[in-house]
């Protein structure tokens, strides 16, 4: 997998990337390229600005510094482009957001439908084709508090997919899992990675981030402490903090952690 | 013995003419209520959602509105309509009541708006959605059902509200209550028995509203 894809074109440039709440610097400026069809994920201690860096490229966060480029296209907060720019970039969270009103189905067509003006008809077949490959097309008429956590985190999934995106963001997709229920999101992430979708991924599951990741991001205090392929990061980190945040994770996370039908 | 029985015969056979109020009684709720409802639901949107100039008034009429009596807003629209623009005795009302329930309105739906988790429209903003649409699609299916059993206390107070509406003389329940309650010399039964309309009436409107959150309620979720 890792390789397969032509390294061509970055599709996301973050360029100096700042943000501050209050009188606390989250991010002390951050530069990230990431190319198409590259899986990125970024690990790092609690509280060291994964979930805001994320937050800030598609503006759910407002950065106070630094440039966002999604292809040729800046992101930036005038409303004109906003809205535009987000329908290409598809965000997973860690407790899933499901519209809790509307039926899985309807949580997967809805983007569809508000966003691109999609008829309703074939928004709900494109919505189905996505459950389906999601695995959840069976429970497609249960509303969210019917599902399992792994079952809303799939849906989760397919609802983002549906727009079509080109690229897709996952905030620790799998920490609201009961233990059992996270293999079944990490197949399907696979999957979307081995398929070929772009992917930024937080996530302390070094199963996962060891067979999809094209390159692993080491974020600590608000910077990019290390960065490199899994086996550089996991094997042979060229920092010390590096090597005792992965044993670290390994002890509470397993040094290979559920991935279905791996066996490593 | 007779005597009590025929002056509470004469009471009873008040009861059509005290039904003919109660049309108007629902009349002035129903509208109050409608005109209300719209007007709470606005502000309390205008309240969360708006820039500082919308946030502020509604803050402010909603403070202003609940420290005032009913009757002063009641007497206020009526004179300062009869001095300026006349307003008919039946439209006093009606407005007192529906700029009195409009200010608990916003509180109610402002409750219910941000009760709503902020993951909802955080993931309708990542799906693109704008905001108008996230408000729409998202936050108010699941906000309003929230409100239903408060606003449907909130009705039920307009309901009982609505009797204010005979300080202006309008034939309305209450009024009617008093002349016949004056014209039998029997105000013990004569209230006895417009209490158990009013009783009614808001029972029904519970019951049904209670029906009404059953069957929007969303499969699965609590409360
Ligand atoms: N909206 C906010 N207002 C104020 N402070 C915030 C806000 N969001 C995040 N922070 C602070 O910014 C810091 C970084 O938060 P962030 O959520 O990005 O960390 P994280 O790396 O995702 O952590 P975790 O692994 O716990 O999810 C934390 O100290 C957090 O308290
Ligand atoms: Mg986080």
């Amino acid at each position: 997998m890792k390789g397969e894809f032509l390294m061509t074109e970055p599709i996301l440039r973050i360029n100096n990337l700042h943000k501050k709440f209050k009188d606390t610097e989250v991010l002390k400026g951050v530069t990230l390229t990431v190319n198409e069809g590259e899986v990125v994920v970024i690990i790092g201690p609690s509280g060291t600005g994964k979930s805001t860096l994320l937050r800030c490229i598609n503006r759910l966060t407002e950065p106070d510094a630094g440039e966002i480029y999604l292809g040729e296209h800046k992101i930036e907060s005038a409303k004109s482009n906003l809205t535009k720019v987000r329908q290409r970039i598809g965000m997973v969270f860690q407790d899933f957001n499901l519209f809790n009103h509307l039926t899985a189905l309807q949580n997967v067509a809805i983007g569809p439908i508000k966003v691109k003006k999609m008829n309703k008809k074939d928004a709900l077949e494109l919505a189905m084709r996505e459950l389906e490959r999601v695995g959840m097309a069976d429970k497609a008429q249960n509303y969210p508090a019917e599902l399992s956590g792994g079952q809303k985190q799939r849906v989760a999934i397919a609802r983002a997919l549906a727009m079509d995106p080109e690229i897709m963001l996952f905030d620790e997709p799998t920490s609201a899992l009961d233990p059992e229920l996270i293999g079944e999101v990490l197949e399907v992430m696979k999957k979307l990675a081995d398929a070929g979708m772009t992917m930024v991924v937080v996530s302390h599951e070094m199963g996962f981030a060891r067979e999809a990741a094209d390159r692993i991001v080491f974020l600590e205090d608000g910077v990019i402490a290390e960065m490199g392929s899994p086996e550089k990061i996991f094997n042979n980190p060229e920092k010390e903090r590096t090597r005792e945040f992965i044993s670290k994770i390994a002890r509470l996370h397993g040094s290979d952690s559920e991935m279905p039908g791996t066996g490593s | 013995m007779g005597l009590i029985n025929d002056k509470a015969f004469d009471v009873l056979r008040s009861i059509p003419y005290l039904l003919e109020g109660v049309g108007i009684t629902l009349e002035i709720t129903v509208i109050a209520l409608v005109l209300g409802t719209i007007a709470g639901l606005f502000l309390a949107l205008c309240r969360v959602y708006g820039g500082s100039f919308l946030h502020n008034f509604a803050v402010v009429y909603s403070r202003i509105i609940r420290s005032l009596p009913l009757l002063v807003i009641v007497f206020m629209l009526y004179f300062l309509g009869s001095e300026i623009i006349n307003i008919p005795a039946f439209w006093a009302a009606v407005l007192a009541l529906a700029m009195h329930t409009s200010a608990y309105q916003i509180e109610i739906f402002r409750g219910a708006i941000q009760s709503i988790n902020k993951g909802q429209m955080e993931a309708a903003l990542a799906l693109g959605m704008s905001k108008y649409q996230s408000i729409f699609a998202v936050i108010l299916p699941q906000s309003l059902r929230r409100a239903i059993p408060y606003w449907a206390n909130e009705a039920t107070i307009v309901l009982k509200d609505s009797a204010m509406a005979y300080v202006l003389g309008i034939t309305e329940l209450m009024r009617r209550s008093e002349y016949v309650s004056a014209r039998t010399a029997q105000p013990m039964l004569t209230y006895i028995v417009s209490g158990l309309i009013y009783l009614i009436m808001t029972y029904a409107f519970t019951k049904s509203m209670a029906k009404v959150e059953s069957k929007v309620r969303i499969p699965g979720l609590e409360r």
